[in-house]
């Protein structure tokens, strides 16, 4: 409903305001819709609950230290997870030493052919539905590489729009989709690939009680 | 337009998100009709990406709330925005 949108923001730009003139405690107000969302962004990039808490509070100070900067033709939420994005591949690059974008650009550009098709199976709507499965899947999004996991996490989890998520990740929007793409199928290869193997380890169990 | 299974891949996420003109869609739904590989494929990742959006309902550690406060507290009263 656009019209929620647009009293959304004006609310909060009206609370942004009053932080401004002097209110700090309506701060708390402005941004406690978004703690679980920051929250998880940061968690699905960093996979650590205790990392991904001291990411947030890192978000939230930064946020509210840097506010006059927020320009208001952007939504406070995609600001937000902006900034939980950053401070999200920072604590990744402290942890890990390495570059964070593992890909070469090239790598984003071309064909890309599914795995398992020569001896396919599909996954089941039923189950998806089973606790193991989520588990399953979990491991799954920890598997993928991080740029595949941030887009991903943007998108699907959290349910913003491709454009959002590009915005966020200072990507075009032709490359954001790219990137969907691969990192969905890349997702799906990943899951497939344990449910199988969970299935072939439960069917060998039964034979050899 | 004849489509073959490596065009299927390719659009695949913006036809599962809708973002698609309508004569591709046409041209892959009559693909996917007779390619049980490419069905699959279409199928199985959208019943994925349903099951990734219900991870939403994951709950925050207990006490973070209280802990952010905290942390954020003396940070309000003793400093002022940029």
């Amino acid at each position: 409903m656009p019209d929620l949108l647009a009293d959304r923001k004006n609310r909060e730009f009206a609370l942004i305001d009053r932080i401004l003139s002097g209110h700090h405690e309506s701060f708390y107000e402005l941004i406690s819709p978004y703690q679980r969302r920051v929250f998880m962004t940061a968690y699905d990039i960093l996979q650590v609950e205790a990392d991904a808490e001291e990411v947030a509070q890192e978000t939230f100070l930064k946020a509210f230290r840097s506010l006059r900067s927020f320009r208001r033709e952007a939504q406070f939420s995609t600001w937000l997870l902006r900034i939980t994005v950053n401070e999200a591949r920072m604590r990744l690059r402290k942890r890990r030493e390495i570059s964070l974008d593992s890909l070469s650009p090239n790598h984003e550009e071309t064909d890309y052919t599914p795995i398992l098709l020569a001896d396919w199976r599909e996954i089941p709507a039923e189950a998806l539905l089973r606790e193991e499965t989520r588990r399953l899947l979990r491991e799954s999004i920890a598997a993928l590489p991080d740029n595949y996991r941030e887009i991903l996490t943007l998108r699907d989890v959290n349910g913003l729009s491709t454009a959002d998520a590009a915005e966020i990740l200072g990507l075009s929007q032709g490359n954001a989709k790219v990137r969907l793409l691969r990192a969905r199928i890349m997702l799906r290869d990943l899951f497939v690939e344990r449910l199988r193997s969970r299935t072939k380890q439960r069917l060998s169990g039964e034979a050899t009680p | 337009m004849k489509l073959d299974c490596k065009h299927i891949w390719r659009e695949l996420s913006n036809y599962l998100d809708g973002e698609i003109p309508t004569d591709l869609r046409r041209d892959i739904e009559a693909h996917v009709a007779q390619c049980r590989h490419c069905a699959a494929l279409l199928d199985s990742t959208h019943n994925l990406i349903v099951l990734i959006a219900d991870e939403r309902r994951f709950e925050l550690p207990v006490g973070f709330s209280a802990r952010l406060r905290k942390r954020l507290e003396r940070e309000l009263a003793t400093s002022r925005p940029d």
